[in-house]
């Protein structure tokens, strides 16, 4: 009967799903924190010297990357996910509140979420060209000279805004559909009581739209957040697998990018460990931010009402 | 009172323009922001159609007046594009069966079945959403070696290694057990009074019921597959195992930073007009779904 | 077929294991072929009981026999019920006739008698011509035909139905509880009716079966049950405007509210409460009943008073005369009781003394 637990009947539905999950992903959480107490672990040979707590941890911070590395995924997440939730927060506004064509945009905004990355990296690499690409024009259109974004011998500072611009522009499509159907969840009648009351429409915005949407706003941001620290794709896209321009190589080199280093590495005795410190830190990374998120958001995000 | 309502009147004509004024801004704004969107696209493909000498034309054309088709078979005579789309296929479909599958008995489970430890292991899988990918992969790599997956490498062997360990998610089967528990509980009872089967309720009414969620993981899933980069970089021990992603990396990652910008575009144009046909053909599901996503609880 | 229920108990235990006794030692027999009202506020126990006579609920205690088979133990599969729910609980996704043709299925049913033993039960319940839409397509009043056709379809032993009115609007309400009653008497089928609406009981039911926290208050044909409340609860909870409460005292045979002494009874001298229905009250210049009229509202030949209480001024009772007297608010009258709409209860049981 209906109260009856089903245990062996259940067990069968899951086990195809579970197999999977405990061979690729419980067994593999288990592993890299067995990995990382490994010292010099070859795993050809299947021969360790030992335990260690802190030597695979030393190894990541002294790698001579290490530093450029973090402050790269740094600088890509605390830029691009700030900017990214206000853009598309204020598009979703506008795209909810235009009386037509609203399917129109809503159709344009969304392709960069189905594109491939690598493709559109490269075409963006494209339009920050010096000599040819778009960006470069268009500054000649208002007087200012070209700027050597990714070429040959391009700084760090120009490579990293060039980067930083499709970071943004890849990650608005996601957020802006998720905000548009979180409005378009919101009772119409705060708005109508608000405009009974002659609210302004900046005033409707802090102190209606903005409250109303804050569990998913603080949803998304966290999400953003867990998803930008992992940034590596993007930069393979623009600059490839040399991950900076020409003549500065791995200017852009990001925390994730250490990781597949230290595995391609794999044969070399304590790689593996090394690779598993890192992706540990980057977990402890975005676990401290996830919490600290939680804790500021606490105070302002407002669960009665709004999304669904 | 009155006064009131001869002031609304008398405003009729105000609120209209003032509507019409705030329509234009909105509009505008929305424009501005389509075409920062839809640039990189336009780029990308104004310069699959341009010759090389238009390339390399600063400043660069702007417009095409004669599109140049050359370049979509130079880019297919510098890397095997074709294969890599089919071996995209390949995964894709086999990955997605597998995926729905897997991810529909689970969801089942979690969201209709009654059994011990349903809640725990459920918060279990939650909690290991937010662990980075980079954890598992790098004893999913030492696993495929394991399963000799690797080593001399044959075609089978690369499939399995880029499919299995994709062949469940546990955020669709979070995804789905929302959409499974939508489902009134009384349609169960009715099923169960009737004398129907655990396995026909869910065949007969909970899949049917929730169809736009499995097409929408089922199109999300796909799509993923293309975007594939390091996974498949990782595992194809031979260039002609990859994905596109990787063929269109390896294909233009030339070191000297001078490329033929124009067959570099075809090729990307090549990879991505596919997704875009899907999408186009497909939209309802996909929007839908991501915005769905989105939302907690 | 009869229905028999014998200390049926139903105890459900959450995570922190505290208990909900939601059905408790309930003893009832349903005779064959009569449609029994299952009523009682929210949250009584209705649904529980209803699902352990289905089979879908488990009891903690106690036996159900269909006729003389024990069925406590049998699968809702094989008891041979049909179930309508509050919501209908039809399949969205599947037209009306293959919403019928379902229970069948799993019966095994030849399609072609299947289609028509489905066409049958259609024209029955008045959607014959509504076979190949699907729910969405619907009035709420044709779903709930529906949902009742896919239950008689597999002509079941009986018939359980949980509130299957509380979804339609008032108009569609009548007419529909109409329809149930007509089909129930056409088919024969022994019905068990779940409601927490009396009126809608009261009106269709053979017998009513009140029930409160789990508990059987009385049981008997609604009429009966109106006139002979056995406790203050059954008392209170049919009739509308509601039963008049006042506390009051026997003293030497007689009962008295306050000073006024409303009739004569064998119970013994002790405090009391007294339950008078509207329509008890008679104005009668030489009744005992004192008392000053607060507000009149006449509709057809009723009138309806609302009256100080005597015995505490901030308290108000109604009444229901005749409309020929003629009374008008802050008119002071005299009333005397009816002795058969008057009842009196144990203060501290609530059982009829
Ligand atoms: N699955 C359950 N777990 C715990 N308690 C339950 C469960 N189902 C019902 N109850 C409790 O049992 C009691 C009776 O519930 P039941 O649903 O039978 O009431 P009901 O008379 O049908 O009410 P309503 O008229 O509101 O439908 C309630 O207190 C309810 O909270
Ligand atoms: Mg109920």
């Amino acid at each position: 009967m209906l109260e009856d637990k089903s245990n062996i009947k259940a067990w069968l539905y899951l086990a195809p799903a579970l197999i999977l999950l405990t061979i690729f992903i419980f067994y593999p959480i288990i592993n890299a924190l067995f990995l990382v107490i490994l010292s010099d672990y070859n795993y050809l040979q299947g021969t360790w010297q030992g335990f260690t707590l802190t030597d695979n941890f030393v190894y990541v911070f002294r790698n001579q990357n290490f530093i450029q590395a973090l402050t790269n995924t740094m600088l890509i997440t605390f830029v691009s996910v700030p900017v990214s939730v206000t853009l598309s927060l204020f598009v979703s506004v506008w795209l909810n509140s235009v009386a037509k064509s609203k399917g129109f945009f809503q159709t344009i905004f969304f392709l960069p979420y189905v594109t491939n990355a690598i493709a559109i990296g490269m075409a963006f690499a494209f339009l920050f060209n010096r000599n040819f690409g778009l960006i470069n024009t268009i500054l000649g259109w208002v007087g200012l000279n070209p700027v050597n974004w990714v070429g040959l011998g391009a700084t760090w500072g120009n490579a990293m805004f060039s980067l930083l611009v499709y970071v943004v522009w890849g990650s608005l499509a996601f957020k802006i559909m998720v905000f548009l159907s979180g409005l378009q969840n919101i009772d119409k009648q705060y708005y109508d009581a608000a405009r009974v009351d002659s609210t302004k429409k900046g005033r409707i915005f802090r102190r209606i739209t903005v409250p109303l949407l804050s569990p998913m706003i603080f949803y998304i941001t966290i999400t953003s957040f867990i998803g930008a620290f992992k940034a590596y794709t993007e930069v393979i896209g623009m600059f490839g697998e040399r991950l900076g321009p020409p003549g500065n190589d791995k200017a852009l080199i990001t925390v994730v990018a250490l990781v597949y280093d230290a595995l391609d590495r794999s044969g070399v005795p304590g790689a593996l460990s090394e690779a598993a410190a890192t992706a540990i830190v980057l977990f402890a990374i975005t676990l401290i931010f996830t919490l600290i998120n939680t804790r500021i958001s606490k105070n302002r995000v407002h669960y009665a009402g709004g999304a669904k | 009172m009155a006064a009131q309502v001869q002031n609304l009147y008398g405003n009729e004509k105000q609120l209209r323009r003032q509507f019409i004024l705030r329509q234009t801004y909105v509009f505008t704004m929305l424009i501005i922001f389509s075409i920062i969107v839809i640039i990189p696209f336009y780029w990308m493909i104004l310069t699959a159609f341009k010759t090389e000498a238009q390339v390399f034309t600063s400043p660069p054309i702007l417009w095409l007046t004669e599109l140049n088709f050359s370049n979509f078979g130079a880019a297919m005579n510098a890397a095997p594009f074709l294969r890599y789309m089919g071996n995209t296929v390949v995964v894709s479909f086999f990955s997605t069966i597998g995926t729905v599958i897997t991810t529909i008995f689970a969801a089942f489970a979690f969201a209709r079945l009654n059994f011990t430890g349903r809640d725990a292991i459920f918060m279990l899988l939650i909690s290991t959403m937010m662990i980075p990918g980079e954890i598992f992969v790098i004893t999913n790599f030492l696993t495929v070696v394991e399963f000799g997956w690797i080593k001399d490498q044959t075609y089978t062997t690369a499939l399995l290694a880029m499919t299995i360990p994709f062949m469940t998610s546990i955020f669709y089967i979070f995804f789905l057990r929302q959409s499974f528990r939508q489902i009134p509980n009384e349609l169960y009872y009715a099923a169960k009074v009737d004398g129907t089967s655990d396995f026909k309720y869910l065949r007969r009414v909970m899949i049917p019921i929730a169809m736009p969620t499995i097409i929408t993981i089922t199109i999300l899933n796909a799509m993923g597959t293309w975007n594939a980069y390091i996974w498949p970089r990782l595992v194809t021990q031979r260039q002609e195992f990859g994905l596109v992603s990787n063929g269109l990396r390896n294909a233009f990652n030339d070191l000297a930073g001078v490329v033929a910008y124009n067959e570099q575009m075809a090729a990307a144009l090549l990879v991505t007009f596919p997704l875009l046909v899907v999408f186009l053909l497909l939209k309802k599901y996909i929007i839908r779904g991501v915005s769905r996503s989105g939302i907690k609880g | 077929m009869e229905i028999k229920i014998q200390n049926l108990t139903k105890v459900f235990t959450n995570k922190k294991m505290t208990e909900t006794v939601a059905v408790d030692h309930l003893d009832v027999t349903i005779p064959s072929g009569k449609l029994i009202g299952l009523l009682g506020p929210s949250g009584c126990g209705k649904s529980t009981t209803l699902y352990m006579i289905s089979g879908l609920l488990k009891p903690t205690d106690g036996k159900i026999f269909f006729g003389d088979e024990d069925v406590t133990n049998v699968p809702p599969e094989d008891r041979g019920i049909g179930l309508v729910f509050q919501n209908y609980a039809l399949y969205p996704h599947m037209t009306v006739q293959q919403n019928i043709l379902f229970p069948l299925e799993n019966l095994k049913v030849p399609r072609p008698e299947a289609m028509e033993r489905a066409q049958k039960i259609a024209d029955l319940v008045g959607i014959g011509e509504l076979m190949n839409r699907k729910p969405v397509q619907l009035s709420g009043g044709q779903q709930q035909r529906v949902a009742i056709a896919r239950a008689l379809v597999k002509e079941p032993r009986v018939l359980l139905l949980d509130e299957p009115l509380s979804n339609l609007d008032a108009r569609l309400r009548l007419q529909t509880r109409e329809e149930i009653r007509r089909i129930q008497r056409e088919t024969g089928i022994t019905t068990i009716f779940v409601t927490h609406d009396q009126e809608e009981a009261m009106s269709i039911s053979d017998e009513i079966i009140l029930m409160d926290f789990g508990v059987m208050k009385q049981k008997g044909a609604p009429q009966e049950v109106y006139d002979n409340p056995t406790n203050l609860f059954s008392a209170r909870f049919l009739g509308t405007p509601p039963i008049n409460i006042f506390n009051g005292e026997i003293s030497a045979g007689k009962i008295k509210l306050g000073k006024s002494n409303l009739g004569t009874t064998d119970v013994k001298s002790q405090n009391v409460v007294i339950g008078i229905r509207p329509e008890g009250f008679k104005v009668d210049p030489k009744g005992p009943l004192k008392v000053e009229v607060e507000f009149v509202e006449t509709i057809g030949r009723d009138t309806t008073l609302l009256i100080i209480d005597p015995t505490d001024p901030t308290k108000r009772f109604r009444g229901i005369i005749d409309a020929d007297y003629k009374v008008v608010a802050g008119d002071t009258i005299q009333l005397s009781v009816k002795p058969h709409k008057m009842f009196i209860f144990d203060p501290e049981t609530g059982e009829k003394l």
